[in-house]
């Protein structure tokens, strides 16, 4: 198994060469990243500051911030270009040439995503933290809580990779995928609780958007980072569901694979 | 070594529908046309051979391919590698395999080409000396060195084939499969890559399957010709012998007498019946005869009575010509559509 994995490994280090021969894309990013927060981050500062002590769903002014800003850096951390790719690849027929390869695509991927992720953690994420944590006083975590968000957030990433993967996989089904990496968007962005927390949803809503494996993409590691669960069992049962929705939707993703290779049909060249 | 067994792959081609909205209804209904790009193909190969795979009308020699390195899975119909379904042992199959697209490149887009070769070393588990042996080997024959450290993105098309062709050779695959992988090699390296395939089949036994349009690239590589047409093996034989069933050949010549190009003609016309002459604005004059009639010495002796010959060559036949004659043997060619290059 680990000799198999490590048969992987260049995929994620050719993946951070390629990367690096793009370094202004990084710059690009933070920008858009930073400014995407302060509308966010400014506009709910807005509606708490007239609340003193907590306010809605019981965020102080330092935590809704926090929760706002954080989540616009995981949404960074998501976007591991899978679905573009992966998409691109599978209607261009690019996909051919990778299955030469005695290798399984949906794992190269991964791997191949992983140097993404991790330059966009440092490179866009820190500096944006470290900008907002300047400008606008933050909620610093305790310790405990910060190790649960690690956690949190590594389980994060892969859900992110599946849910790209899956939308990428859209590519056997229609030529312009664009449209669908739209709507993943909107509904991942409204359903994870990066544009409003889902303690802040009126209840259905909030009851639906719990029991989708989004909500473990932004809403659970910020659960987690601002203590706001009542005890371990709840903080465990919080990334217990996060890995059941990993491992079913790695399940889904190799299973959907399987099926679309079957059919996989490659014209041209 | 490779076997295809009634071998069928139909397309669904979808009809699409244009704008987002479209592209969101694509996902619920959906209208297709059925192209069938192989059509019942039944062939085999032996070990140790260096074909060429040509492709008539409805073969789908790119589809064929894709199905023998297990990319597609076919409609019906089976096909073995090494006595392995390539696409249902996949990654087993590809270990065994080296494989070149010449209309797609399977080198890392961003890296050079020496990252790249490093990239498939750790891929195919290839064991030191092997990986060596085949770096100097390349660095000979194809001059890989000269490559450097140029992202892929930025090589010539020549320079990326080089890339390809070493790159598909780097594991020392049992069976090689070539597609079209000789566009851009000018004459030097495609003897070159002659070299190389022809090692690889003497030292390893290494079994060579190749498409190509052009006779050149395929006189340059194979021995051997496997030609199908609508799902039968029409020619399986010698290169040469395929070659030999052209019922036209060419001789091109120069001279040095003076006569007016179309009293040449008129000349060579008269005096072999069946014969056409056509002059080109420099003089030169190409002389297609059929072999039914003549033989090369007899056109050959006419010129160098009647001509005070400068130069002169005799060019392989066009494969198209050939193959036209065998079709023609059983039906009128250009029937059905070929779905891929």
């Amino acid at each position: 198994m680990i000799t198999r994995l490590r048969r992987y490994l260049p995929f994620a280090t050719s993946g951070l060469q390629s990367l690096l021969q793009y370094r202004s894309m990084f710059a690009m990013t933070a920008v858009t990243a930073a400014a995407g927060a302060a509308v966010t981050v400014f506009l709910w500062r807005a509606v708490y500051e007239g609340t003193p002590g907590r306010g809605p769903g019981g965020f102080t002014v330092q935590d809704i911030t926090t929760y706002l800003l954080v989540a616009q850096i995981l949404q960074v951390l998501h976007t591991n270009r899978v679905d573009d790719e992966v998409a691109a690849e599978v209607y261009r027929g690019d996909v051919a040439v990778m299955l030469v390869r005695p290798v399984s695509y949906p794992v190269m991927r991964f791997f191949a995503c992983l140097p993404v992720v991790g330059a966009n953690a440092v490179l866009v994420g820190l500096p944006v933290l470290g900008l907002f944590a300047a400008i606008v006083p933050l909620t610093a975590p305790r310790p405990a809580d910060l190790l649960l968000f690690t956690v949190s957030t590594a389980l994060s990433v892969l859900l992110a990779f599946c849910v790209n993967l899956l939308t990428g996989m859209t590519g056997f089904l229609t030529t312009n995928t664009w449209g669908v990496r739209m709507v993943k968007q909107s509904v991942v962005a409204f359903f994870a609780g990066q544009l409003v927390p889902l303690a802040l949803m009126p209840d259905p809503l909030a009851t639906l958007a719990r029991a989708l494996p989004f909500r473990g993409m932004v809403d659970g590691p910020l659960t987690l980072l601002l203590g706001r669960y009542d005890g371990w069992a709840d903080a465990a049962w919080l990334l217990a569901q996060q890995v059941a929705w990993a491992a079913g939707l790695s399940l889904l993703c190799a299973a959907l694979w399987r099926a679309a290779l079957g059919r996989l049909e490659v014209l041209g060249g | 070594m490779i076997v295809a067994e009634r071998l069928v792959k139909e397309f669904r081609l979808a009809e699409r529908e244009p704008g987002l909205l479209g592209s969101l209804r694509t996902l619920f209904t959906r209208e297709y046309r059925v192209v069938r790009a192989v059509d019942d193909v039944s062939f085999e190969i032996p070990a140790g051979t260096k074909t060429a795979y040509i492709g008539a009308n409805g073969a789908g020699k790119s589809t064929t391919i894709k199905m023998l390195t297990g990319i597609m899975t076919p409609t019906s119909g089976r096909c073995l590698v090494a006595g392995l379904e390539p696409y249902r042992h996949r990654q087993r199959n590809a270990r065994a395999i080296g494989v070149v697209f010449g209309q797609r490149s399977q080198l890392w887009w961003d890296l050079s080409v020496p990252d790249s070769f490093r990239i498939l070393r750790r891929i195919y588990d290839i064991p030191e000396p092997v990986y060596r042996r085949n770096l100097t080997l390349f660095r000979d024959l194809l001059d890989i060195d000269a490559l450097g450290t140029t992202p892929v993105r930025q090589l010539s098309l020549g320079q990326r084939m080089r890339a390809e062709i070493a790159a598909s050779l780097l594991h020392d695959p049992a069976v090689l499969f070539w597609d079209e992988p000789t566009i851009g090699l000018d004459m030097v390296l495609k003897d070159a890559v002659r070299q190389l395939v022809n090692r690889a089949h003497r030292e390893l036994g290494t079994t060579v399957v190749l498409t190509s349009h052009d006779i050149a690239d395929i006189a340059a590589i194979c021995d051997d010709a496997l030609v199908v047409d609508h799902g039968r093996v029409v020619h399986q034989g010698t290169l040469t012998d395929l070659l030999r069933t052209a019922d036209h050949r060419s001789v091109v010549f120069d001279h040095r007498d003076g006569t007016a190009p179309e009293t040449a003609r008129q000349r060579i016309e008269a005096g072999l019946p069946g014969v056409r002459a056509t002059p080109d604005d420099r003089g030169r004059i190409r002389v297609d005869y059929p072999t039914g009639r003549y033989t090369s010495r007899e056109v050959l002796a006419f010129l160098l009575d009647r001509f005070d010959l400068a130069d002169w060559y005799a060019p392989e036949p066009g494969l198209e010509d050939v193959l036209r004659k065998i079709y023609g043997r059983s039906r009128t060619p250009g029937t059905a559509h070929e779905g891929a290059a």
